[in-house]
Protein backbone atom coordinates (compact mmCIF):
# COMPACT_ATOMS: atom_id res chain seq x y z
CA UNK A 1 0.00 0.00 0.00
CA UNK A 2 1.33 3.53 -0.50
CA UNK A 3 0.53 5.92 2.01
CA UNK A 4 -0.74 8.66 0.44
CA UNK A 5 -3.11 11.31 2.03
CA UNK A 6 -5.70 11.09 -1.13
CA UNK A 7 -5.70 7.12 -0.91
CA UNK A 8 -6.44 6.96 2.76
CA UNK A 9 -8.97 9.72 1.79
CA UNK A 10 -10.37 7.43 -1.08
CA UNK A 11 -10.45 4.39 1.64
CA UNK A 12 -12.08 6.40 4.63
CA UNK A 13 -15.03 7.59 2.10
CA UNK A 14 -15.29 3.79 0.81
CA UNK A 15 -15.60 2.64 4.07
CA UNK A 16 -17.90 5.63 5.52
CA UNK A 17 -20.14 5.13 2.66
CA UNK A 18 -20.58 1.36 3.19
CA UNK A 19 -20.98 1.42 6.84
CA UNK A 20 -23.70 3.76 6.40
CA UNK A 21 -25.16 2.03 3.74
CA UNK A 22 -25.38 -0.70 5.02
CA UNK A 23 -26.43 0.32 8.48
CA UNK A 24 -29.54 1.73 6.25
CA UNK A 25 -30.20 -0.74 4.83
CA UNK A 26 -31.02 -2.55 8.08
CA UNK A 27 -33.81 -0.11 8.66
CA UNK A 28 -34.32 -0.38 5.23
CA UNK A 29 -35.30 -3.87 5.57
CA UNK A 30 -37.16 -3.04 8.46
CA UNK A 31 -39.25 -0.68 6.60
CA UNK A 32 -40.19 -2.90 3.45
CA UNK A 33 -41.19 -5.81 5.89
CA UNK A 34 -43.00 -3.84 8.60
CA UNK A 35 -43.89 -0.09 6.96
CA UNK A 36 -47.51 0.74 7.57
CA UNK A 37 -48.64 4.33 7.78
CA UNK A 38 -52.35 3.54 8.81
CA UNK A 39 -50.71 2.15 12.28
CA UNK A 40 -50.31 3.53 15.40
CA UNK A 41 -48.27 1.08 16.76
CA UNK A 42 -45.12 1.76 18.81
CA UNK A 43 -42.67 0.38 16.14
CA UNK A 44 -44.17 2.01 13.03
CA UNK A 45 -43.40 5.48 15.17
CA UNK A 46 -39.79 4.29 15.30
CA UNK A 47 -39.71 3.64 11.83
CA UNK A 48 -41.06 7.07 10.76
CA UNK A 49 -38.50 8.96 13.58
CA UNK A 50 -35.90 6.57 12.01
CA UNK A 51 -36.42 7.23 8.30
CA UNK A 52 -36.23 11.06 9.03
CA UNK A 53 -32.87 10.44 10.40
CA UNK A 54 -31.56 7.92 7.71
CA UNK A 55 -32.47 9.50 4.57
CA UNK A 56 -30.88 13.19 6.17
CA UNK A 57 -27.81 10.82 6.96
CA UNK A 58 -28.20 9.35 3.55
CA UNK A 59 -28.41 12.36 1.52
CA UNK A 60 -24.80 13.41 2.97
CA UNK A 61 -23.45 9.74 2.41
CA UNK A 62 -24.30 9.61 -1.23
CA UNK A 63 -23.62 12.90 -1.92
CA UNK A 64 -19.96 11.78 -0.33
CA UNK A 65 -20.56 8.91 -3.23
CA UNK A 66 -20.57 11.21 -5.95
CA UNK A 67 -18.00 13.09 -4.64
CA UNK A 68 -15.87 10.04 -4.54
CA UNK A 69 -15.51 9.28 -8.21
CA UNK A 70 -13.53 12.34 -8.71
CA UNK A 71 -11.38 11.61 -5.61
CA UNK A 72 -10.63 8.52 -7.19
CA UNK A 73 -9.69 9.89 -10.67
CA UNK A 74 -7.52 12.81 -8.86
CA UNK A 75 -6.05 9.99 -6.81
CA UNK A 76 -4.57 8.06 -9.82
CA UNK A 77 -3.60 10.85 -11.47
CA UNK A 78 -1.57 12.52 -8.53
CA UNK A 79 -0.61 8.91 -8.03
CA UNK A 80 0.94 8.37 -11.45
CA UNK A 81 4.70 10.09 -11.11
CA UNK A 82 5.39 7.03 -8.53
CA UNK A 83 4.80 4.32 -11.05
CA UNK A 84 7.10 3.21 -13.98
CA UNK A 85 5.22 3.80 -17.33
CA UNK A 86 2.20 5.62 -16.09
CA UNK A 87 1.53 8.92 -17.33
CA UNK A 88 -1.30 9.67 -16.00
CA UNK A 89 -4.15 8.31 -14.16
CA UNK A 90 -4.83 5.71 -17.07
CA UNK A 91 -1.36 4.20 -15.99
CA UNK A 92 -1.61 4.19 -12.29
CA UNK A 93 -5.09 2.41 -13.02
CA UNK A 94 -3.47 -0.02 -14.78
CA UNK A 95 -1.30 -1.13 -11.82
CA UNK A 96 -3.13 -4.02 -10.63
CA UNK A 97 -6.12 -5.97 -11.78
CA UNK A 98 -8.86 -3.93 -9.59
CA UNK A 99 -8.11 -0.07 -10.76
CA UNK A 100 -10.83 -0.12 -13.78
CA UNK A 101 -13.46 -2.28 -11.88
CA UNK A 102 -12.86 -0.02 -8.76
CA UNK A 103 -13.54 2.87 -11.82
CA UNK A 104 -16.59 1.11 -13.67
CA UNK A 105 -18.26 0.18 -10.32
CA UNK A 106 -17.54 3.48 -9.21
CA UNK A 107 -19.90 5.18 -12.05
CA UNK A 108 -22.52 2.48 -11.89
CA UNK A 109 -22.50 4.08 -8.25
CA UNK A 110 -22.61 7.50 -9.11
CA UNK A 111 -25.37 7.08 -10.85
CA UNK A 112 -27.71 5.08 -8.83
CA UNK A 113 -26.74 7.02 -5.42
CA UNK A 114 -27.92 9.91 -7.76
CA UNK A 115 -30.98 7.98 -8.30
CA UNK A 116 -31.43 7.50 -5.28
CA UNK A 117 -31.40 11.30 -4.16
CA UNK A 118 -33.41 12.05 -6.62
CA UNK A 119 -36.44 9.57 -5.19
CA UNK A 120 -35.51 10.49 -1.98
CA UNK A 121 -35.90 14.21 -2.76
CA UNK A 122 -39.23 13.47 -4.29
CA UNK A 123 -39.94 11.57 -1.07
CA UNK A 124 -39.31 13.92 1.13
CA UNK A 125 -42.16 16.10 -0.48
CA UNK A 126 -45.01 14.21 0.06
CA UNK A 127 -46.41 14.16 3.80
CA UNK A 128 -47.02 10.65 3.64
CA UNK A 129 -43.42 8.89 2.56
CA UNK A 130 -45.05 8.19 -0.67
CA UNK A 131 -42.22 6.57 -2.10
CA UNK A 132 -40.26 5.31 1.10
CA UNK A 133 -40.29 1.75 -0.29
CA UNK A 134 -39.15 2.16 -3.52
CA UNK A 135 -36.19 4.39 -2.51
CA UNK A 136 -35.24 1.84 0.50
CA UNK A 137 -35.77 -1.11 -2.23
CA UNK A 138 -33.32 0.87 -4.40
CA UNK A 139 -30.87 1.37 -1.27
CA UNK A 140 -31.21 -2.64 -0.63
CA UNK A 141 -30.39 -2.90 -4.24
CA UNK A 142 -27.69 -0.27 -4.08
CA UNK A 143 -25.80 -1.50 -1.00
CA UNK A 144 -24.53 -4.93 -2.41
CA UNK A 145 -22.69 -2.74 -5.18
CA UNK A 146 -21.30 -0.13 -2.60
CA UNK A 147 -20.26 -2.77 -0.49
CA UNK A 148 -18.23 -4.73 -3.59
CA UNK A 149 -16.91 -1.25 -4.36
CA UNK A 150 -15.07 -0.53 -1.15
CA UNK A 151 -14.10 -4.21 -1.56
CA UNK A 152 -12.39 -3.32 -4.55
CA UNK A 153 -10.90 0.11 -3.74
CA UNK A 154 -9.02 -1.38 -0.83
CA UNK A 155 -7.91 -4.44 -2.88
CA UNK A 156 -6.43 -1.50 -5.77
CA UNK A 157 -5.08 0.63 -2.92
CA UNK A 158 -3.72 -2.32 -0.60
CA UNK A 159 -2.01 -4.13 -3.06
CA UNK A 160 -0.36 -0.85 -5.39
CA UNK A 161 3.21 -1.40 -5.50
CA UNK A 162 5.86 0.55 -6.62
CA UNK A 163 8.09 -1.33 -8.32
CA UNK A 164 5.51 -2.48 -10.98
CA UNK A 165 5.80 -1.57 -14.60
CA UNK A 166 2.62 -0.38 -15.98
CA UNK A 167 1.05 1.08 -18.99
CA UNK A 168 1.03 4.48 -20.28
CA UNK A 169 -2.24 6.09 -21.90
CA UNK A 170 -0.59 5.73 -25.02
CA UNK A 171 -0.59 2.24 -25.27
CA UNK A 172 -4.22 1.46 -23.26
CA UNK A 173 -6.04 3.92 -25.78
CA UNK A 174 -4.28 3.43 -28.73
CA UNK A 175 -5.83 2.99 -32.49
CA UNK A 176 -3.10 1.22 -33.77
CA UNK A 177 -4.31 -2.09 -34.94
CA UNK A 178 -1.94 -4.31 -32.87
CA UNK A 179 -4.00 -2.99 -29.29
CA UNK A 180 -5.80 -4.63 -27.77
CA UNK A 181 -8.33 -3.62 -24.88
CA UNK A 182 -12.17 -2.12 -24.73
CA UNK A 183 -9.91 1.18 -24.70
CA UNK A 184 -8.22 0.64 -28.05
CA UNK A 185 -10.87 -0.54 -29.60
CA UNK A 186 -13.22 2.73 -29.08
CA UNK A 187 -10.06 5.11 -29.66
CA UNK A 188 -10.26 3.01 -32.80
CA UNK A 189 -13.48 4.25 -34.27
CA UNK A 190 -13.79 6.64 -37.11
CA UNK A 191 -13.00 10.14 -35.19
CA UNK A 192 -15.08 11.76 -38.12
CA UNK A 193 -18.16 9.25 -38.24
CA UNK A 194 -18.01 9.28 -34.26
CA UNK A 195 -17.99 13.41 -34.18
CA UNK A 196 -21.24 12.94 -36.58
CA UNK A 197 -23.20 10.21 -34.46
CA UNK A 198 -22.30 12.75 -31.36
CA UNK A 199 -23.63 15.45 -32.77
CA UNK A 200 -26.92 13.66 -33.75
CA UNK A 201 -27.06 11.88 -30.79
CA UNK A 202 -27.02 15.37 -28.73
CA UNK A 203 -29.38 17.28 -31.27
CA UNK A 204 -31.83 14.10 -30.35
CA UNK A 205 -31.62 14.47 -26.76
CA UNK A 206 -31.80 17.98 -27.06
CA UNK A 207 -34.80 17.71 -28.90
CA UNK A 208 -36.50 15.24 -26.86
CA UNK A 209 -35.71 17.10 -23.65
CA UNK A 210 -36.91 20.14 -24.83
CA UNK A 211 -39.78 18.33 -25.95
CA UNK A 212 -40.54 16.94 -22.45
CA UNK A 213 -40.00 20.17 -20.96
CA UNK A 214 -42.36 22.34 -22.88
CA UNK A 215 -45.19 19.58 -23.79
CA UNK A 216 -44.65 17.42 -20.54
CA UNK A 217 -44.53 14.07 -22.92
CA UNK A 218 -42.25 11.69 -24.01
CA UNK A 219 -40.12 11.48 -20.60
CA UNK A 220 -39.63 7.88 -20.45
CA UNK A 221 -38.14 8.37 -24.15
CA UNK A 222 -35.75 11.42 -22.78
CA UNK A 223 -34.63 9.14 -19.66
CA UNK A 224 -33.47 6.33 -22.38
CA UNK A 225 -32.27 8.42 -24.77
CA UNK A 226 -29.94 10.27 -21.80
CA UNK A 227 -28.57 7.52 -20.96
CA UNK A 228 -27.71 6.33 -24.55
CA UNK A 229 -26.13 9.67 -25.44
CA UNK A 230 -23.48 9.56 -21.89
CA UNK A 231 -22.70 6.43 -23.19
CA UNK A 232 -22.07 7.82 -26.34
CA UNK A 233 -20.15 10.94 -25.75
CA UNK A 234 -18.33 8.76 -23.16
CA UNK A 235 -17.05 6.97 -26.36
CA UNK A 236 -16.38 10.35 -27.91
CA UNK A 237 -14.50 11.43 -25.63
CA UNK A 238 -11.98 8.52 -25.88
CA UNK A 239 -12.38 8.63 -29.93
CA UNK A 240 -12.55 12.58 -31.35
CA UNK A 241 -12.79 14.98 -28.64
CA UNK A 242 -9.40 14.42 -26.58
CA UNK A 243 -7.40 14.63 -30.29
CA UNK A 244 -8.91 18.32 -30.15
CA UNK A 245 -8.36 18.90 -26.79
CA UNK A 246 -4.40 17.33 -27.12
CA UNK A 247 -4.51 18.53 -30.42
CA UNK A 248 -2.84 15.40 -31.32
CA UNK A 249 -4.09 12.99 -34.16
CA UNK A 250 -3.42 9.96 -31.83
CA UNK A 251 -3.79 10.41 -27.98
CA UNK A 252 -7.15 9.24 -26.87
CA UNK A 253 -6.77 9.14 -23.37
CA UNK A 254 -9.65 10.12 -21.28
CA UNK A 255 -7.49 10.78 -18.26
CA UNK A 256 -4.96 13.30 -19.54
CA UNK A 257 -7.83 16.15 -20.16
CA UNK A 258 -8.15 16.20 -16.21
CA UNK A 259 -4.34 17.27 -15.99
CA UNK A 260 -3.60 21.17 -15.21
CA UNK A 261 -2.00 21.02 -18.80
CA UNK A 262 -5.06 21.15 -20.36
CA UNK A 263 -6.76 23.43 -17.61
CA UNK A 264 -8.65 20.42 -16.21
CA UNK A 265 -11.07 20.41 -18.65
CA UNK A 266 -11.96 17.02 -18.10
CA UNK A 267 -13.49 17.48 -14.83
CA UNK A 268 -15.47 20.32 -16.22
CA UNK A 269 -16.56 17.73 -19.16
CA UNK A 270 -17.53 14.81 -16.41
CA UNK A 271 -19.31 17.04 -14.45
CA UNK A 272 -21.34 18.58 -16.73
CA UNK A 273 -21.99 14.49 -18.23
CA UNK A 274 -22.53 12.99 -14.84
CA UNK A 275 -25.10 15.39 -13.70
CA UNK A 276 -27.10 15.61 -17.11
CA UNK A 277 -27.36 11.26 -16.97
CA UNK A 278 -28.59 11.64 -13.44
CA UNK A 279 -30.90 14.32 -13.95
CA UNK A 280 -32.36 12.91 -17.40
CA UNK A 281 -32.65 9.23 -15.87
CA UNK A 282 -34.25 10.57 -12.18
CA UNK A 283 -37.39 11.76 -14.80
CA UNK A 284 -37.98 8.16 -15.83
CA UNK A 285 -37.40 7.47 -11.92
CA UNK A 286 -40.00 9.46 -10.87
CA UNK A 287 -42.50 9.43 -13.94
CA UNK A 288 -44.39 6.52 -12.39
CA UNK A 289 -44.99 8.00 -9.32
CA UNK A 290 -46.74 11.58 -10.42
CA UNK A 291 -50.13 10.40 -9.87
CA UNK A 292 -49.58 9.92 -6.50
CA UNK A 293 -51.99 12.30 -4.54
CA UNK A 294 -49.28 13.73 -1.89
CA UNK A 295 -46.85 14.67 -5.32
CA UNK A 296 -49.38 15.19 -7.76
CA UNK A 297 -49.05 19.13 -7.21
CA UNK A 298 -45.36 19.03 -6.86
CA UNK A 299 -43.65 16.03 -8.57
CA UNK A 300 -44.87 17.09 -12.06
CA UNK A 301 -42.72 20.67 -11.57
CA UNK A 302 -39.69 19.17 -10.04
CA UNK A 303 -39.52 16.58 -13.10
CA UNK A 304 -39.17 19.35 -15.36
CA UNK A 305 -36.90 20.76 -13.49
CA UNK A 306 -34.83 18.05 -13.89
CA UNK A 307 -35.31 17.68 -17.67
CA UNK A 308 -34.27 21.37 -17.45
CA UNK A 309 -31.46 20.71 -16.01
CA UNK A 310 -30.38 17.60 -17.39
CA UNK A 311 -30.63 19.78 -21.22
CA UNK A 312 -29.31 22.68 -19.75
CA UNK A 313 -25.66 20.17 -18.68
CA UNK A 314 -25.71 18.39 -21.81
CA UNK A 315 -26.34 21.38 -24.08
CA UNK A 316 -23.35 23.42 -21.92
CA UNK A 317 -20.90 19.86 -22.45
CA UNK A 318 -21.66 19.64 -25.92
CA UNK A 319 -21.22 23.99 -26.64
CA UNK A 320 -17.83 23.03 -24.45
CA UNK A 321 -17.09 20.21 -27.24
CA UNK A 322 -17.51 22.53 -29.60
CA UNK A 323 -15.62 25.22 -28.05
CA UNK A 324 -12.53 22.74 -28.01
CA UNK A 325 -13.38 21.55 -31.34
CA UNK A 326 -13.20 24.97 -32.79
CA UNK A 327 -10.30 26.46 -30.97
CA UNK A 328 -7.76 23.45 -31.31
CA UNK A 329 -5.27 23.68 -33.68
CA UNK A 330 -6.02 20.01 -34.92
CA UNK A 331 -7.41 19.82 -38.65
CA UNK A 332 -8.87 16.36 -39.09
CA UNK B 1 -61.95 18.45 15.77
CA UNK B 2 -59.07 17.08 17.98
CA UNK B 3 -58.70 13.12 18.20
CA UNK B 4 -56.21 11.25 20.22
CA UNK B 5 -56.45 7.43 19.94
CA UNK B 6 -53.87 5.24 21.70
CA UNK B 7 -51.37 8.07 22.51
CA UNK B 8 -48.79 7.11 24.71
CA UNK B 9 -45.61 8.87 25.57
CA UNK B 10 -42.39 7.21 27.39
CA UNK B 11 -39.47 8.83 28.23
CA UNK B 12 -36.17 7.20 28.38
CA UNK B 13 -37.40 3.93 27.04
CA UNK B 14 -35.29 1.41 27.33
CA UNK B 15 -33.38 2.24 29.89
CA UNK B 16 -33.45 1.91 34.14
CA UNK B 17 -34.97 5.50 34.08
CA UNK B 18 -38.02 4.84 31.76
CA UNK B 19 -41.27 6.62 32.58
CA UNK B 20 -44.56 6.32 31.00
CA UNK B 21 -45.99 9.82 31.03
CA UNK B 22 -48.98 9.16 29.10
CA UNK B 23 -50.62 5.15 28.70
CA UNK B 24 -53.36 5.11 25.92
CA UNK B 25 -54.85 7.94 26.41
CA UNK B 26 -57.96 8.09 24.00
CA UNK B 27 -59.67 12.03 23.73
CA UNK B 28 -61.61 13.49 21.36
CA UNK B 29 -61.84 17.90 21.83
CA UNK B 30 -64.08 19.53 20.09
CA UNK B 31 -63.92 22.48 17.60
CA UNK B 32 -65.12 26.19 19.03
CA UNK B 33 -65.20 24.73 22.53
CA UNK B 34 -62.81 25.87 25.88
CA UNK B 35 -61.76 22.43 27.33
CA UNK B 36 -59.45 22.02 30.76
CA UNK B 37 -56.88 19.50 31.35
CA UNK B 38 -57.03 18.66 34.67
CA UNK B 39 -54.67 16.78 36.97
CA UNK B 40 -52.34 16.61 39.63
CA UNK B 41 -48.12 17.57 38.88
CA UNK B 42 -46.89 14.53 36.96
CA UNK B 43 -50.22 13.44 35.73
CA UNK B 44 -49.27 14.08 32.05
CA UNK B 45 -51.37 17.41 30.97
CA UNK B 46 -48.69 19.15 29.57
CA UNK B 47 -46.88 16.27 27.99
CA UNK B 48 -50.77 15.55 26.46
CA UNK B 49 -50.44 19.33 25.49
CA UNK B 50 -47.12 19.41 24.20
CA UNK B 51 -48.62 16.04 21.88
CA UNK B 52 -51.44 17.69 20.59
CA UNK B 53 -49.94 20.93 19.89
CA UNK B 54 -47.61 19.25 17.69
CA UNK B 55 -44.55 20.11 20.02
CA UNK B 56 -43.51 16.41 20.74
CA UNK B 57 -44.17 12.97 19.05
CA UNK B 58 -46.13 10.43 20.97
CA UNK B 59 -43.83 6.90 21.23
CA UNK B 60 -47.17 5.05 19.98
CA UNK B 61 -51.03 5.97 18.72
CA UNK B 62 -52.11 8.53 16.49
CA UNK B 63 -53.32 12.18 16.75
CA UNK B 64 -56.04 13.27 13.93
CA UNK B 65 -56.68 17.09 13.54
CA UNK B 66 -59.97 17.79 11.69
CA UNK B 67 -59.37 14.41 10.15
CA UNK B 68 -55.83 14.67 8.83
CA UNK B 69 -53.82 12.12 11.15
CA UNK B 70 -50.91 14.33 11.96
CA UNK B 71 -48.07 12.43 14.32
CA UNK B 72 -46.55 10.97 10.90
CA UNK B 73 -45.69 14.11 9.39
CA UNK B 74 -42.28 14.25 8.46
CA UNK B 75 -41.21 17.68 10.12
CA UNK B 76 -41.54 20.43 7.94
CA UNK B 77 -45.18 19.65 7.20
CA UNK B 78 -45.55 19.27 11.21
CA UNK B 79 -43.86 22.85 11.59
CA UNK B 80 -46.31 24.27 9.32
CA UNK B 81 -49.09 23.10 11.31
CA UNK B 82 -47.94 24.40 14.25
CA UNK B 83 -47.39 27.43 13.47
CA UNK B 84 -50.05 28.37 11.64
CA UNK B 85 -52.67 25.91 13.15
CA UNK B 86 -51.89 26.49 17.16
CA UNK B 87 -51.13 29.64 19.64
CA UNK B 88 -49.34 28.58 22.54
CA UNK B 89 -49.03 30.61 26.04
CA UNK B 90 -46.80 29.05 28.50
CA UNK B 91 -46.68 28.96 32.15
CA UNK B 92 -44.12 31.88 31.96
CA UNK B 93 -44.36 34.56 29.30
CA UNK B 94 -40.97 33.42 27.39
CA UNK B 95 -40.62 36.64 25.67
CA UNK B 96 -37.05 37.41 24.42
CA UNK B 97 -35.35 40.13 26.16
CA UNK B 98 -33.51 42.90 25.09
CA UNK B 99 -35.94 43.56 21.94
CA UNK B 100 -39.60 45.40 22.30
CA UNK B 101 -42.82 44.25 23.18
CA UNK B 102 -43.52 44.76 19.54
CA UNK B 103 -41.10 42.43 18.08
CA UNK B 104 -41.43 39.38 20.46
CA UNK B 105 -45.19 40.14 19.13
CA UNK B 106 -44.11 39.75 15.66
CA UNK B 107 -41.57 37.25 16.12
CA UNK B 108 -43.67 33.85 15.11
CA UNK B 109 -44.66 35.44 11.75
CA UNK B 110 -41.58 36.27 10.06
CA UNK B 111 -41.21 32.99 8.46
CA UNK B 112 -44.62 32.90 7.21
CA UNK B 113 -43.16 36.28 5.31
CA UNK B 114 -45.90 38.66 5.60
CA UNK B 115 -45.30 42.16 4.63
CA UNK B 116 -43.96 44.32 7.44
CA UNK B 117 -46.15 46.44 7.60
CA UNK B 118 -48.89 44.59 7.75
CA UNK B 119 -47.80 42.30 10.65
CA UNK B 120 -47.01 45.28 12.85
CA UNK B 121 -50.68 46.82 11.94
CA UNK B 122 -51.74 43.30 12.90
CA UNK B 123 -49.48 43.12 15.92
CA UNK B 124 -50.09 46.54 17.20
CA UNK B 125 -54.10 45.95 16.73
CA UNK B 126 -53.71 42.70 19.27
CA UNK B 127 -51.29 44.43 21.74
CA UNK B 128 -54.83 47.54 21.47
CA UNK B 129 -57.49 44.60 21.88
CA UNK B 130 -55.41 43.54 25.07
CA UNK B 131 -54.71 46.88 26.41
CA UNK B 132 -51.16 47.17 26.18
CA UNK B 133 -50.41 48.85 22.99
CA UNK B 134 -48.88 51.84 25.17
CA UNK B 135 -46.20 49.57 26.10
CA UNK B 136 -45.61 48.13 22.12
CA UNK B 137 -41.86 49.99 21.95
CA UNK B 138 -40.86 49.14 25.25
CA UNK B 139 -38.35 46.27 26.19
CA UNK B 140 -40.17 42.98 27.89
CA UNK B 141 -37.74 43.19 30.72
CA UNK B 142 -39.75 46.61 31.81
CA UNK B 143 -43.43 44.69 31.79
CA UNK B 144 -45.29 43.78 35.10
CA UNK B 145 -45.78 39.94 35.30
CA UNK B 146 -49.87 40.12 33.63
CA UNK B 147 -48.08 42.96 31.14
CA UNK B 148 -45.66 40.14 30.30
CA UNK B 149 -48.94 37.81 30.14
CA UNK B 150 -50.94 39.68 28.04
CA UNK B 151 -47.98 40.29 25.44
CA UNK B 152 -47.62 36.71 24.98
CA UNK B 153 -51.19 35.48 24.36
CA UNK B 154 -50.75 38.44 21.40
CA UNK B 155 -48.21 36.79 20.44
CA UNK B 156 -49.74 33.51 20.24
CA UNK B 157 -52.15 34.96 18.18
CA UNK B 158 -50.27 36.47 15.75
CA UNK B 159 -50.72 33.94 13.23
CA UNK B 160 -54.66 33.97 14.08
CA UNK B 161 -54.08 30.60 15.21
CA UNK B 162 -57.35 28.22 15.32
CA UNK B 163 -56.61 26.53 18.46
CA UNK B 164 -55.31 28.26 21.41
CA UNK B 165 -52.88 25.68 23.82
CA UNK B 166 -52.35 26.94 27.20
CA UNK B 167 -50.29 25.27 29.88
CA UNK B 168 -50.61 26.32 33.36
CA UNK B 169 -51.50 30.52 32.28
CA UNK B 170 -52.65 31.37 35.94
CA UNK B 171 -49.58 29.88 37.78
CA UNK B 172 -47.70 33.28 38.20
CA UNK B 173 -50.93 35.44 38.11
CA UNK B 174 -52.59 36.82 40.99
CA UNK B 175 -56.18 36.25 41.37
CA UNK B 176 -57.16 39.53 39.74
CA UNK B 177 -55.23 38.80 36.41
CA UNK B 178 -56.02 35.48 36.43
CA UNK B 179 -59.67 36.46 36.02
CA UNK B 180 -58.69 38.90 33.18
CA UNK B 181 -57.06 36.18 31.62
CA UNK B 182 -60.59 33.97 31.42
CA UNK B 183 -61.93 37.01 30.40
CA UNK B 184 -59.46 37.14 27.38
CA UNK B 185 -60.43 33.38 27.02
CA UNK B 186 -64.11 34.09 26.74
CA UNK B 187 -63.05 36.77 23.59
CA UNK B 188 -61.55 33.92 21.89
CA UNK B 189 -64.37 31.63 22.51
CA UNK B 190 -66.60 34.45 21.26
CA UNK B 191 -64.47 34.32 18.17
CA UNK B 192 -64.98 30.80 17.40
CA UNK B 193 -61.13 29.55 18.77
CA UNK B 194 -60.57 26.43 19.92
CA UNK B 195 -58.95 26.21 23.37
CA UNK B 196 -57.03 23.40 25.47
CA UNK B 197 -55.38 24.48 28.49
CA UNK B 198 -54.09 22.68 31.14
CA UNK B 199 -54.83 23.97 34.79
CA UNK B 200 -54.80 22.72 38.43
CA UNK B 201 -56.11 26.55 39.35
CA UNK B 202 -60.13 26.40 40.48
CA UNK B 203 -60.73 29.57 39.19
CA UNK B 204 -59.74 28.09 35.88
CA UNK B 205 -61.73 24.65 35.81
CA UNK B 206 -64.57 25.80 37.53
CA UNK B 207 -65.13 28.76 34.99
CA UNK B 208 -68.46 29.32 33.31
CA UNK B 209 -66.78 29.51 29.93
CA UNK B 210 -65.21 26.17 30.22
CA UNK B 211 -67.05 23.75 28.06
CA UNK B 212 -65.12 20.52 29.20
CA UNK B 213 -63.34 19.33 32.03
CA UNK B 214 -60.95 16.39 31.37
CA UNK B 215 -59.33 14.45 34.47
CA UNK B 216 -55.84 13.09 34.36
CA UNK B 217 -53.78 10.89 36.86
CA UNK B 218 -50.89 8.66 36.05
CA UNK B 219 -51.13 9.47 32.43
CA UNK B 220 -54.34 8.39 31.99
CA UNK B 221 -57.71 9.95 31.48
CA UNK B 222 -59.91 9.12 34.56
CA UNK B 223 -62.98 7.24 33.38
CA UNK B 224 -61.11 5.77 30.24
CA UNK B 225 -62.06 7.35 26.78
CA UNK B 226 -63.05 11.31 26.88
Amino acid sequence: MILHPTVIANLLASCIVSFMVLYASYYGVQILRHWDIRSGDELQLILERKTYLISTLLTFVFGLQLLSLFLYIFTADVLCPLFVGAMCAAGTLNVNEFGYPTLVLKIINFILAGIWLVLNYADNQGYDYPLIKIKYLLLVFIAPFIVLETALASAYFLNMEADVITSCCGSLFSAEETAAGLGSEIAALPARTMLWIFYLAMACSLAAGIYFYLKGKGGYLYALVSLLVFGIALVSIVSFISLYIYELPTHHCPFCIIMEEYDYIGYLLYILLFGAVVAGIGIGALLPFRHVPSLQNVLGGFIRRLALASVVLYAAFTALVTYEIISSNLIM
Amino acid sequence: MIELVNVRKVFNAGNPSEFSALNSVNLTIAQNRVTVLKGPSGSGKTTLLSVIGCMSRPSAGRVHLNGREITSLPERFLTDIRRKTFGFIFQQPNLIKGISVLENVMLPAYPLGEKRSQLKKKAMQGLADLNIAGKSASKVEWLSGGEAQRASIVRALINDPAIIIADEPTAHLDTTLSYRFMEIIEKFKAEGKTVIITSHDPLVYEAAIVDRVVNLRDGRIEGGTA
